[in-house]
């Protein structure tokens, strides 16, 4: 009888430690501090771990990417069950990690190669580019909008393009003047970009690079902006009119719970990507959370005038109505429906096709109304 | 044109800032190599003084941790007479780190008012000019001068190398974190982690560059400054790939290195001056 209940004890406390928490660990490519890509991520795993009772979280910052193996490694003996790896460089590292590791199941956020054992994540800010070009394209007196742009890979150039077929709606002869810095977070480089888009111009701003500094440098010569990544009304607040903003937790979280009631395993991940939008409320088009566009500007905005259709319609109206179609769970809307040619008048997407996925994923042509120098453009 | 010589001097000073301090205390016979970390420090010594208590107490408190770091490079460097390449690469990793560790609570906040960067590049003009003065008028700047030549005939003559070398130190560190303080006061005005990107490297390139002579730190830096603004201001519309152009800068510097390459460095420098050998 006591041996009984010793084992019935064993293994109830074993199904405690086992069966009720799940570890999940991720690997950062910055630090957490960085204000920006590092940051949303590990925001996002402090709202999982808010959200479910039943996870338990590690994470290592600013891991370099021959260090993940590693890492990996690492994560594996402590006891994770599911590696979260936040950057597209560490592809090889999970591949190999996966094979090394056929029971854990690992997540590669941006990833394009998957296994059965590794997943594939990204929270698209396509959409909200197209709608906030609309704005820049209505508030640009000029006719010429700035973008500072990281690194010319299809990620960027597929969201400087919807920007521009966005500005372009509104402004038919707008321009979008484009500048790499060829960094994912360099300030110096972004001020000084800013000040040669002002000198040509530019009075409207948009960028990719994790700090605010094209805000506040635009913002000083009075052009508007659109933040990137994380709120950025607060840096200034009369210039901001919106922005992108992400929402990791809402992948994390889904992800987790699939795994917690064994949807997802180590075994039938191959084809599992998520490519999450607006409608699955990853991505926030806003200058703040919760804030589409900055009170400030929605009366300029409102009559600020577009043809959609042959019809005129308010800017403002206009965004706000395709914002809402593409937050409800079937989106009838989408920035690249054709007809589209790219800027040497090469037909892109025909008509009445919208872009695939793999479309998307590869893109590397330049809207029309683009200029500037574009890396890897097909001929 | 005109903007680009405005962002010439506005990009050009934190680097001049910068060099200057690495240049006074290289003069000395002290390398300096832990730049970019005493700058990063700095910088957010003044970003949270300046959210505590205005902008000049920033000013005030990123030049007086630029000092204190320099003397504590003066520790290893000259009392404890450690080789200076490695005190002073240990003290960049250690400034950078430490700065990453202790912002965190300041990353994303704006800073309210902010410093117009005219009256600072203003400053660092007239810094220039008055180190050019120290250095070839003043008592101070000759015996700064011989302890970096021959510290030992400087001892000969009753010279303290060490109270010297120290006072250097000192006052190069509080250029250094007056850089530092650009950075975050005006030149973003704001801080995150990294955020000197490299521009400590470049002005202790700019030391060499300008031969050790304040006065020609001046022109270098404003030719970097230069550079880098253009390399955006052409792009697109000069058939070069951006990424070529984002070389440029550093390219045309190694170029004017290896131009003028017969500038002199001070005999003594690196080398830890021992008394009793």
């Amino acid at each position: 009888m006591r041996r009984i209940l010793g084992l019935l004890l064993l293994a109830l406390g074993l199904a405690w430690a086992q069966g009720d928490k799940l570890k999940a660990c991720f690997i950062y490519v910055g630090p957490i501090g960085d204000a920006g890509w590092t940051y949303a991520h590990d925001q996002g795993r402090k709202k999982a771990e808010a959200a479910l009772p039943w996870l338990e979280t590690r994470y290592v910052e600013s891991v370099p990417e021959a260090q993940a193996l590693p890492v990996i490694d690492r994560f594996v003996r402590e006891g994770c069950q599911v590696i979260f790896a936040t950057s597209f460089g560490y592809m090889e590292a999970v591949l190999e990690g996966a094979k090394k590791y056929p029971n854990v199941i690992f997540a590669h956020a941006t990833g394009v190669k998957r296994a059965p054992n590794v997943a594939t994540y990204m929270a698209d800010f396509y959409q909200v580019y197209y709608l906030n070009g609309l704005a820049a394209g209505a508030l640009s007196k000029t006719g010429k909008v700035g973008y500072v742009a990281a690194f010319p890979i299809p990620e960027v150039k597929r969201h400087i393009n919807a920007f521009t077929l966005g500005v372009r709606a509104v402004n038919p002869k707008a321009q979008v003047l484009v500048r790499w810095i060829n960094a994912w977070y360099d300030p110096a480089k972004a001020r000084e970009a800013t000040e040669a888009l002002l000198a040509q111009g530019a009075d409207v701003f948009a960028f990719t690079e994790d700090t605010p500094t094209v805000i506040q440098t635009a913002a000083k010569k009075g052009a508007y902006s659109f933040g990137h990544y994380t709120p950025m009304l607060k840096f200034a607040p009369d210039h901001v009119v919106s922005g992108q903003i992400v929402h990791w937790d809402v992948i994390y979280i889904d992800f987790l719970k699939k795994v917690k009631e064994g949807v997802y395993t180590a075994k039938n991940l191959q084809n599992v990507d998520y490519f999450w939008l607006l409608q699955h409320k990853a991505v926030e088009m806003g200058a703040d959370y919760g804030v589409p566009i900055n009170p400030k500007h929605v009366p300029l905005l409102q009559k600020a005038e577009m043809t959609v259709g042959g019809k005129k319609v308010s800017v403002y109206d206009r965004i706000m109505s395709l914002l809402k179609d593409m937050q409800s769970p079937k989106p009838t809307f989408d920035p690249f429906t054709g007809p589209i040619q790219d800027r040497k008048g090469v037909v892109r997407i025909p008509a009445g096709k919208k872009a695939t996925l793999q479309e998307l994923l590869t893109m590397e042509w330049a809207a029309p109304g683009v200029v500037g120098d574009w890396p890897g453009e097909p001929k | 044109m005109e903007e680009a010589l405005v962002r010439a001097v506005l990009f050009g000073t934190p680097m001049l800032l910068a060099s200057l301090g690495a240049l006074l205390s290289e003069r000395g016979g002290v390398v300096n190599l832990g730049v970019e970390g005493m700058m990063a420090l700095s910088a957010l010594a003044a970003f949270a003084a300046a959210l505590e208590a205005g902008p000049v107490w920033g000013v005030l408190c990123g030049v007086g941790v630029g000092s204190l770091l320099g003397l504590f490079l003066g520790v290893f460097a000259v009392f404890l007479r450690a080789n200076q390449f490695v005190a002073g690469l240990a003290l960049a990793a250690l400034g950078l780190g430490a700065s990453g560790l202790l912002g965190k609570r300041y990353e994303g906040t704006p800073l309210p008012d902010p410093l117009p960067e005219g009256v600072l590049a203003g400053l660092a003009l007239i810094l220039a000019l008055g180190l050019h003065l120290l250095l070839s008028r003043t008592r101070y700047g000759l015996y700064l001068r011989s302890v970096g030549e021959n510290p030992k005939a400087a001892d000969l003559f009753g010279v303290s190398v060490d109270g010297v070398r120290y006072l250097a130190l000192a006052l190069g560190g509080g250029m250094i974190g007056l850089a530092g303080a650009y950075l975050s006061l005006a030149y973003r005005p704001s801080w995150t982690d990294g955020m000197t990107s490299g521009l400590g490297w470049v002005a202790i390139a700019l030391v060499i560059l300008a031969g050790w002579q304040p006065l020609r730190a001046v022109l270098g830096a404003y030719f970097f400054g230069l550079l880098f603004f253009l390399q955006f201001r052409l792009q697109g519309s000069v058939p070069i790939p951006s990424e070529a152009f984002a070389a440029m800068p550093y390219l045309l510097v190694i170029l004017v290195l290896a131009l003028s390459g017969r500038a002199r460095a001070p005999k003594a420098l690196g080398q830890p001056f021992d008394r009793g050998r």
